[in-house]
């Protein structure tokens, strides 16, 4: 599914991503865990195709394809989706034709026609059910004046929407209380699939509990320094990230 | 001198060759005035050519062109290029000018009690409202123009209490070379009486010459006007329009103007407030393409105390495209309690477009609430990067933005079926698939 091989990937002449390599395969759920500033966000921003970002070597392989040769729309278009920290508002904008241009770029991708206004609007009713969200937040603009979760349902709301192949939670835990992470997280797991795949990112063991892993990752200073089960979560959230630093020096 | 930068003419040059020009621009005049059998009642030559020099004309030359407008083909006329109803499913009552011709056929006027309503020209006896001290004619030259030249237009009186029924669409059209498309609307609005004009200006792609649309408006005591201003010309045509709007007491003033289309475009509008607890409201959008240039120059004059003003007009400009935005408000020293409000934002869509906005509030009166904004940016990046991420394309998702962006300005159009042309034709203009998305439109 993916196949990330030595990436390098810097901002403004600061290099994040140092070597990075990784591969998750058709139906496997990864977590990559890191403290801050070890380039977590920096690796879901460059898959989805974030321009700011240069890359200085490495590949990645998405499905037979080279990502980095698609801009972000064609990744979208592919199968990847990036649900991001903090959300984007975009005033004037109402989120049911926000969603409505995304599923239609998607079509318009696959040979398809663009969706009639009733498939459409059934398939609304039954992903919003899906992570519990308000009928009137649809109508709004989006992201605008929605509270933390509701931001966080409202990207998983667009995730299943899109039915991607590959999903990048980018630290969807913070900022949610415990019942909206038990929303979006059961969000999440209703879309587990043999055929789909996730690479979750977070800060915190928490979120882990709840969307439980095939294997875990920890990032340290732009390179995956330790990889493992989901009881390596655990071990980092009894020890803390300073184990791990201590370990790589020694 | 550094050799390499362009020397600026120096100024009694520039001056002498200025008036040499308009010598030769007042033998023009007299000519044309032979040709359409004008008596030169109107002092043309006490208001000197725009030139870039003063002020309120900075950005905005003519003086490449301005002799043209003087030597127009006056054999053209009438023909048959004009579209019968510019908006579709509009149930208005319509008076269609092409070329400055009233054409009687494609018209369709209110017969109403309260109202009167015809062609400048048939008016009779019938009074149109003075030119006073304030009135464009006296300080711009295309105004005085319009006062010498101006034959047609519209006539409305809408006597006391009287609510029309429907809008009146007055469309403008031009066609043909060298048109001198010269009109102007006389309105009275009287007291606790209503009206919504639609002016709705078209030009056939092989057009040029000039437009020039001078609307004057009295909006009597607790009297409402609503004008929606849609301009969509092709071809080549420079198009100059003037509101004088005078509003009394309690009354309520609204001009929305969009600029769809229209390679050079210039509005003057001046909302002179003299009785109080007024509102006067103004908005606009303009998104001129490729070569084309719009220019919006407001002036809100709050004489009396207890009135309030609404300011809002938006740019977006593509390609090597050009606007200027200029908002005079002034607050005189008896106009306590005054609230007025002022925004011009813009968004350069191309690295070769320019924006020229300037805003200009005189305030004399010290219980006031004036604020004022302006911007001139870029499309926001990071919304562009989520819309993106999510499949949709690059200029998709600036179309969205855009639809945002002028979404209030839409929203404040006084006729639903003017909005809904207008986004159509925008669409058009810039293949904007995603606006025809409307996703309740066929569940």
């Amino acid at each position: 599914m993916l196949k990330i091989n030595a990436l390098k990937a810097s901002v403004e002449e600061a290099s994040i991503l140092k070597g990075l390599s990784l591969t998750i395969n058709p139906g496997e759920v990864h977590a990559i865990m890191g403290p801050n500033g070890s380039g977590k966000s920096t690796l879901a921003s460059v898959l989805a195709g974030r321009e700011e970002y240069e890359i200085e070597g490495g590949s990645v392989d998405f499905d037979g394809a080279d990502l980095l040769d698609m801009d972000a729309t064609e990744r979208a278009r592919a199968g990847l989706f990036l649900a991001f920290q903090y959300p984007v508002e975009i005033p004037g904008v109402s989120n049911i034709n926000f969603i409505r241009a995304a599923v239609n770029g998607k079509r318009e991708h696959e040979g398809l026609e663009p969706i009639k206004g009733k498939a459409f609007l059934d398939m609304v009713k039954e992903k919003a059910q899906l992570v519990e969200l308000d009928g009137r937040l649809r109508n709004r603009s989006v992201n605008e004046g929605f509270s933390g979760g509701e931001k966080k349902r409202n990207e998983i709301f667009q995730m299943a929407m899109l039915e991607p192949k590959l999903a990048i939670l980018d630290e969807t835990d913070s900022g949610l209380d415990i019942d909206a992470l038990r929303i979006v997280s059961d969000g999440v797991n209703a879309m587990r699939s043999p055929e789909r795949s996730f690479l979750v990112i977070t800060h915190y063991q928490r979120l882990l509990d709840y969307i439980v892993p095939d294997f875990v990752h920890v990032l340290v200073d732009g390179r995956i320094v330790r990889s493992g089960g989901k009881e390596l979560a655990l071990e980092l959230e009894d020890k803390g990230y300073d184990w791990i630093k201590e370990d790589i020096v020694a | 001198m550094d050799a390499a930068k362009p020397q600026l003419m120096d100024r009694p040059k520039a001056e002498a060759q200025h008036a040499a020009s308009e010598a030769s621009g007042a033998a023009l005049v007299s000519a044309l005035d032979a040709v359409l059998g004008v008596q030169a009642d109107v002092a043309l030559d006490a208001v000197p050519v725009p030139h870039r020099r003063v002020e309120r004309w900075k950005y905005t030359p003519v003086a490449a062109w301005w002799k043209d407008v003087l030597a127009p083909d006056v054999s053209t006329v009438a023909d048959a290029g004009c579209e019968a109803n510019p908006v579709p499913g509009l149930d208005a009552y319509r008076l269609v000018f092409v070329n400055g011709t009233f054409d009687a056929a494609a018209s369709d006027l209110p017969v109403h009690t309260g109202v009167t309503c015809m062609p400048l020209s048939q008016r009779g006896d019938a009074k149109l409202q003075d030119v006073d001290a304030f009135s464009p004619e006296v300080s711009d030259w295309f105004a005085g123009l319009n006062g010498r030249y101006s034959q047609e237009g519209l006539y409305l009186r809408v006597t006391q209490g009287v609510e029309l029924d429907r809008p009146i669409l007055i469309h403008h059209h031009t066609c043909g070379a060298g048109a001198f498309n010269v009109l102007r609307h006389d309105i009275a609005v009287a007291l606790n009486a209503s009206v919504k004009i639609v002016q709705w200006s078209t030009a056939t792609a092989g057009a040029d010459g000039s437009v020039n649309i001078l609307t004057r408006a009295d909006v009597g005591q607790g009297a409402r006007l609503h004008i929606d201003k849609v301009q969509d010309e092709e071809g080549t045509v420079r198009h100059i329009a003037f509101e004088d709007i005078r509003q009394g007491r309690a009354s309520h003033a609204e001009v929305h103007t969009i600029t769809v289309r229209g390679a050079w475009v210039r509005n003057d509008l001046a909302f002179r407030i003299n009785g109080q607890g007024a509102h006067a409201e103004l908005n606009g959008a303009f998104l001129p393409g490729e070569g084309e240039f719009v220019d919006n120059h407001t002036t809100v004059d709050h004489r009396v105390a207890h009135c309030t003003s609404s300011e809002n007009y938006k740019g977006i400009l593509y390609g090597k495209s050009t606007g200027v935005f200029n908002g005079k408000v002034f607050v005189r020293p008896d106009a306590q309690q005054t609230n007025a409000y002022q925004q011009n934002a813009n968004i350069l869509a191309s690295e070769k477009a320019s924006m020229n906005a300037k805003p200009e509030l005189e305030i004399y009166a010290d219980d006031v609430k004036c604020s004022h904004g302006c911007t001139v940016g870029q499309f926001d990046s990071d919304a562009l990067f989520y819309a993106r991420s999510r499949g949709v394309g690059l200029e998709a998702a600036k179309a969205m933005l855009v639809h945002a962006f002028i979404g209030d300005i839409l929203k404040g159009f006084a006729v639903t079926e003017v909005r809904l042309e207008v986004e159509h034709r925008l669409a058009e203009k810039h293949g904007w698939d995603v606006w025809n998305d409307h996703p309740n439109d066929d569940a």
